[in-house]
């Protein structure tokens, strides 16, 4: 039997030498930070010398922490918002699809694309420049419209009632590329005998592309959806660029990622973080599994 | 009898260019704001900020080079290893899980897809510390090993999916030949897989330039920010001089540009296939 296995080992040691660097990357920077993290969160731990078993202190701390569940509230609103963000794209992608012709589809395609080559932390920056209340566009637009008074222009980001709002319009009009062309090619995939169908029984534009065009793209729709909100959740690196560590003024903006890493990398306490991780890990993987169970994707 | 539906679906076709165009203009403002912008000085800058305008101020866009040329340069290097070595693995080892069952190749393959359901932040923490106590950190070296390591399941998962539909003869009439398994990967999976695997390489591209708090924790010496970095640390300077900034970010964003001229009709291709989906 062992003799059998090893001499199977040794039938396929190619096998194992040409996957042998993926695996020694995968193991050594995702799986063991990953276990790493599960373990220190036991800890009160600063990173470096102070190491303690705590057991499971830091995850009752994270109960009872008020800054946490107001971020996880925080994140809810950037979560539902980005749902009615996603519309745009929907409608876009809608628009494109029903376009005689073919090569402006194609344009339209490479046109929306652009937007997305831009680095992130371009776009970020210029957005931040807009909300900037002093010399900033969006100011000075709502100036020349005589909408806000010029000697007290709103501060957006640096307001703690405004900067909700602001990093929600941020990005308008909120067209995800990815979503675009997932959307498309979902369209794209909708067999015409519905169509001539729909022609037979008169549908109007509006009607057809509410009980027809969206519901059979629905597993796209699921899917950006799922994506998002994983995304959402997790994301951080947004609103650190945007506003600051603190999540903007007061922690208005605070969100459990950002709280997580300021735990760890400014305020020394690591394994505090570490817990902090292994909840928002647990939430993601109830969302995930909930999702595989409740609204499997169709294939 | 066919005028009147004629001139109906004109402008039909008229209201979807405009609802698109709508859309597009909003999506486009920024750039446009920003390569105006950076051809300004500040005088110009605060004095009207929609319109481009005259005198042109080219040198802008040297102080902006100047200024960011040293982050383009780790970040090139970081993407260019980082992408080729992502690749490299990842083809190698989907062929060999599309191709081979072998003792533990399940577990394995689902061992890698498990990585998916790791949330990145919450080992921020100890691979930050793993990479301090390897003697990792302030060097290009760890930013490129990451970018492979974090690029793996993606590109192993599509290729995969990929190299199992390629028709069965055509390795077989390679094998025949004797060719090793890395001879059968460069002869018949690279040339029959070329807008997929250009498709991963955009996606991994954007993904390692956009790439932020990772350099932000581990680069300490300035000369050794990529360009997310570098943008910040430009960013939150006192006395901002707007024109070089803009065009400090123009020029950020200018390879990128490029790789997607020369790519673009794979690259629209690839995503809109629906192949990769995370």
């Amino acid at each position: 039997m062992v003799r059998h296995f090893m001499a199977a080992l040794q039938k396929h040691k190619m096998c194992y030498a040409l996957i042998l660097p993926t695996f020694f990357l995968v193991f050594l920077f995702r799986y063991y930070p990953a276990f790493s993290g599960v373990y220190h969160s036991f800890f009160e731990w600063d990173g470096a010398l102070l190491e303690e078993w705590v057991g499971f202190s830091n995850y009752i701390e994270a109960f009872q922490d008020a800054k946490l569940w107001r971020s996880f509230l925080v994140v809810i609103v950037f979560i539902s918002a980005n749902i009615v963000k996603m519309i745009p794209a929907i409608i876009v992608a809608l628009l494109i699809f029903h376009l005689k012709s073919e090569k402006h589809q194609y344009l339209y395609r490479v046109l929306f694309v652009v937007p997305m080559i831009i680095p992130q932390i371009v776009y970020m920056l210029l957005w931040k420049f807009f909300y900037e209340p002093n010399i900033g566009l969006l100011n000075q637009l709502l100036i020349g419209l005589g909408i806000v008074e010029p000697d007290l222009p709103p501060m957006w980001l640096a307001d703690p009632e405004w900067v909700i709002p602001s990093l929600i319009f941020m990005g308008f009009p909120w067209v995800g590329v990815v979503s675009v062309l997932i959307f498309l090619a979902g369209l794209q995939s909708i067999p015409n005998s519905v169509y001539e169908a729909a022609d037979l029984d008169g549908c109007g534009i509006l009607k057809r592309c509410v009980t027809i065009e969206v519901p059979l793209i629905m597993s796209q729709i699921r899917l950006s959806l799922v994506l998002m909100i994983i995304a959402t959740l997790k994301g951080f690196e947004r609103i650190l660029i945007m506003c600051n560590e603190f999540g903007g003024p007061n922690g208005a903006a605070n969100v459990p990622g950002l709280y997580m890493f300021r735990m760890a990398f400014m305020e020394g306490r690591v394994g505090y973080a570490c817990a902090l991780g292994m909840l928002l890990f647990g939430v993601i993987l109830v969302l995930t599994l909930l999702n595989d169970k409740y609204v499997r994707v169709e294939k | 009898m066919s005028a009147a539906p004629k001139w109906k679906n004109v402008q039909q076709e008229l209201a979807k260019h405009a609802g698109i165009l709508f859309v597009l203009f909003f999506a486009f403002f920024p750039l446009y704001i920003m390569l105006q912008a950076s051809l300004k000085d500040n005088a110009q800058f605060g004095n009207n900020i929609w319109l481009p305008m005259a005198p042109y101020h080219w040198a802008n866009w040297l102080t902006g080079w100047l200024a960011i040329k040293d982050f383009i340069a780790n970040t090139v290097i970081v993407c260019v290893f980082g992408v080729l070595l992502t690749l490299a693995f990842s083809i190698t080892t989907a062929y060999v899980f599309a191709r081979y069952k072998f003792p533990g190749s399940n577990v394995l393959f689902y061992m890698l897809l498990a990585v998916m359901m790791m949330v990145n932040v919450a080992s921020l923490v100890p691979l930050f510390t793993l990479l301090r106590d390897l003697g990792m950190l302030n060097s290009l070296i760890s930013l490129i090993l990451l970018s492979i390591a974090n690029g793996q399941v993606m590109c192993v998962y599509v290729m995969k999916n990929f190299i199992e539909d390629i028709p069965k003869d055509l390795f077989d009439a390679t094998s025949i030949d004797g060719a090793t398994d890395l001879q059968v990967v460069r002869s018949v999976v690279i040339p029959m897989s070329g807008s997929i695997i250009s498709t991963l390489a955009i996606l991994r591209f954007i993904a390692t330039w956009n790439d932020f708090v990772m350099p932000m924790l581990i680069m300490r010496d300035e000369q050794m920010y990529t360009l997310g970095v570098g943008l910040m640390s430009l960013n939150s300077g006192y006395d901002t001089q707007w024109g070089p900034l803009m065009a400090a970010y123009c020029i950020a964003s200018i390879p990128l540009v490029i790789i997607f001229i020369f790519t673009m009709r794979l690259f629209v291709k690839g995503l809109s296939s629906g192949a990769v989906k995370g």
